[in-house]
C-alpha cells in the first residue's frame, strides 16, 4: 500500500483512495503532531536516541552537538516544499560545522507509506545533493513526535546547552530563492554562532504533513 | 428565477398569442445560439472572471481553462473571509501534491454543494508552488470546482497567522468562520464528509442544545 506525495496519476490516486476507504478513512485525521511543537527553551528531546544515517552510521543528537549548538531539520525526499528549500537547507547544513553547530536532517516519513523516503532513496539524494551532514531516518516517527514536528521542512535550533532557541521555517519564499527577503534559518544559525540574541525565534511555514507510521493502539 | 406564487398569465387574443409564440421561438433560437457560442468560447479561451454557479459535478471533457485561481496575499485573508457573506465560511488550504488533501477534496466539494443554500461558502486556497499550479488547475477541473479559488502568495508566517496562529502549517488545513468572520473551528489533516458536516452544522444553524 503506497501513498505517494508527488504528482500522482489519477488512476493511481483512485486506487489509493479505494485502499484508504477500505482501511477505514472514516472520521479521523492524519495529522499527528497535534500537541504542537516544543516550546522555546525546551531541552533537546530524545538526545540519546539512535538513528541510522545515509552513511550507515548510528548517531544521536547528543553525539552530533557542536560547541555552539545543534540544528535539526525534519525534511524528506518527496515533499515539494522540502525539495523547493533543499538546496538552501544543504547550503546552511554544510556550513553549520564551521559555525560550531552540529547538523542533522531527519526523515520521519514512514517508508512503507512513502517509498520515495526509504533509506536507499535517501542515500541517493544525499549523494546527488552533496550532503555533508547526517541525514538520518526516523521511520517510526518517534523523534518527530517527541519534537512535536508536524511537517517538512521544519527546523529546530538548539544552543550549546541543548535548549531550543529557534523553531520554524527556512526563509520567507520557498517558491523563488531570488525573492527571499528574510533568511530566517541562516540568521538564526548566525545569531547563535555569534552569541547574539535571536532576531526572530519563531517563524512558520506550510509544508507537507509528516507521513507518520500509524500506531496500532491510537 | 421564477418567484413562487407567480400569477398565471392572462388569456390572450389569438393574434396576440401567435405573436407571443413567434417571440418565444425567436428568444429560444437566440438563447440556443448564445449557449453554443458560450460553450465554444469556454472551451477555447481563458478563464472566466468572477464566480460561476455551482453545478452538481462535471460531465464531458475536463477543461481546466474554466478554473479560476487568483493569488491571495496574507493581508487579504481577513477581507476575503469577511467579504464572502453567508452564515459560515470554510477555508480549505490544500495542494495538488498533498495526498490527504486530494482524499478529502471530493467531500469538501460535496459539502459546498449540499450546504450552499444554507449559507455555507467554501474557499479553497492552494499552497502549490508556481511549478505545480497547472496540476492544481487540472485537479480543480477534475473535481468540478467552478467557483473562484485562490493560491497562496507571500510570506508563510504572515499567511498562517492571518488564518490562525495555532496552525502548524501541515495541510490540509481547514478553518471555519462564522458570519462575523470569527474563527469557530480549525483542524489539520484529512476529514471525511461526515466529519466536515458535524463541524459545519453547528455554525450554520446554532442549536440551543449546543454544538458537537
Amino acid at each position: 500500500m503506497t501513498l505517494r506525495t508527488s504528482h500522482v496519476p489519477r488512476a493511481l490516486f483512485a486506487a489509493a483512495l479505494g485502499i484508504a476507504v477500505l482501511v477505514g478513512f472514516a472520521g479521523h485525521t492524519f495529522a499527528q503532531g497535534a500537541a504542537g511543537p516544543i516550546a522555546l527553551g525546551t531541552p533537546t528531546p530524545m538526545a540519546d536516541f539512535k538513528m541510522t544515517t545515509t552513511a550507515g552510521k548510528e548517531v544521536t543528537l547528543a553525539g552530533l552537538k557542536g560547541k555552539k549548538g545543534t540544528l535539526v531539520v525534519f525534511t524528506c525526499n518527496t515533499c515539494p516544499y522540502a525539495k523547493g528549500w533543499e538546496e538552501r537547507i544543504v547550503a546552511i547544513g554544510n556550513k553549520a560545522a564551521d559555525r560550531g553547530v552540529g547538523m542533522i536532517a531527519i526523515n520521519s516519513n514512514d517508508p512503507d507509506r512513502v517509498p520515495g523516503d526509504a533509506m536507499s532513496a535517501m542515500q541517493d539524494r544525499a549523494k546527488q545533493r552533496g550532503i555533508k551532514f547526517a541525514y538520518a531516518a526516523d521511520p517510526a516517527g518517534d523523534v518527530a513526535r517527541a519534537f512535536g514536528a508536524s511537517h517538512t521542512p521544519e527546523a529546530f535550533l538548539f544552543d550549546g546547552e541543548g535548549k531550543l532557541v529557534y523553531h520554524g521555517s527556512i526563509d520567507d519564499n520557498v517558491d523563488d530563492p531570488r525573492a527571499v527577503k528574510q533568511t530566517y534559518l541562516a540568521n538564526a544559525v548566525a545569531d547563535l554562532s555569534s552569541g547574539k540574541a535571536q532576531r526572530m525565534a519563531e517563524t512558520k511555514a506550510i509544508g507537507c504533513g509528516i507521513k507518520f507510521r500509524q500506531k496500532a493502539a491510537s | 428565477m421564477i418567484p413562487p406564487g407567480r400569477p398565471p398569465e392572462a388569456p390572450r387574443a389569438p393574434r396576440a398569442r401567435d405573436a407571443h409564440r413567434a417571440r418565444r421561438a425567436l428568444v429560444f433560437a437566440v438563447a440556443t445560439l448564445c449557449a453554443v457560442i458560450v460553450v465554444a468560447c469556454g472551451e477555447n479561451h481563458g478563464a472566466r472572471e468572477g464566480t460561476a454557479p455551482l453545478s452538481a459535478g462535471m460531465s464531458g471533457p475536463i477543461d481546466s481553462s474554466r478554473v479560476v485561481m487568483l493569488p491571495v496575499a496574507p493581508d487579504s485573508i481577513a477581507s476575503l473571509v469577511r467579504a464572502v457573506g453567508g452564515k459560515a465560511t470554510l477555508v480549505s488550504v490544500w495542494a495538488s501534491w498533498c495526498e490527504p488533501c486530494r482524499m478529502e477534496f471530493p467531500g469538501v466539494v460535496r459539502l459546498a454543494h449540499a450546504y450552499k443554500d444554507r449559507g455555507l461558502r467554501v474557499i479553497f486556497i492552494s499552497a502549490d508552488l508556481t511549478d505545480d499550479l497547472p496540476a492544481a488547475r487540472k485537479f480543480l477541473a477534475e473535481e468540478g470546482v467552478e467557483w473562484t479559488t485562490y493560491y497562496k502568495r507571500g510570506d508563510d508566517t504572515a499567511f498562517m497567522n492571518a488564518l490562525e496562529p495555532r496552525w502548524t502549517g501541515a495541510i490540509p488545513g481547514s478553518f471555519l468562520y462564522d458570519q462575523d468572520g470569527k474563527l469557530r473551528d480549525f483542524w489539520e489533516g484529512a476529514m471525511n464528509y461526515e466529519g466536515f458536516e458535524q463541524r459545519v452544522l453547528p455554525v450554520l444553524s446554532p442549536s440551543p442544545r449546543g454544538s458537537q
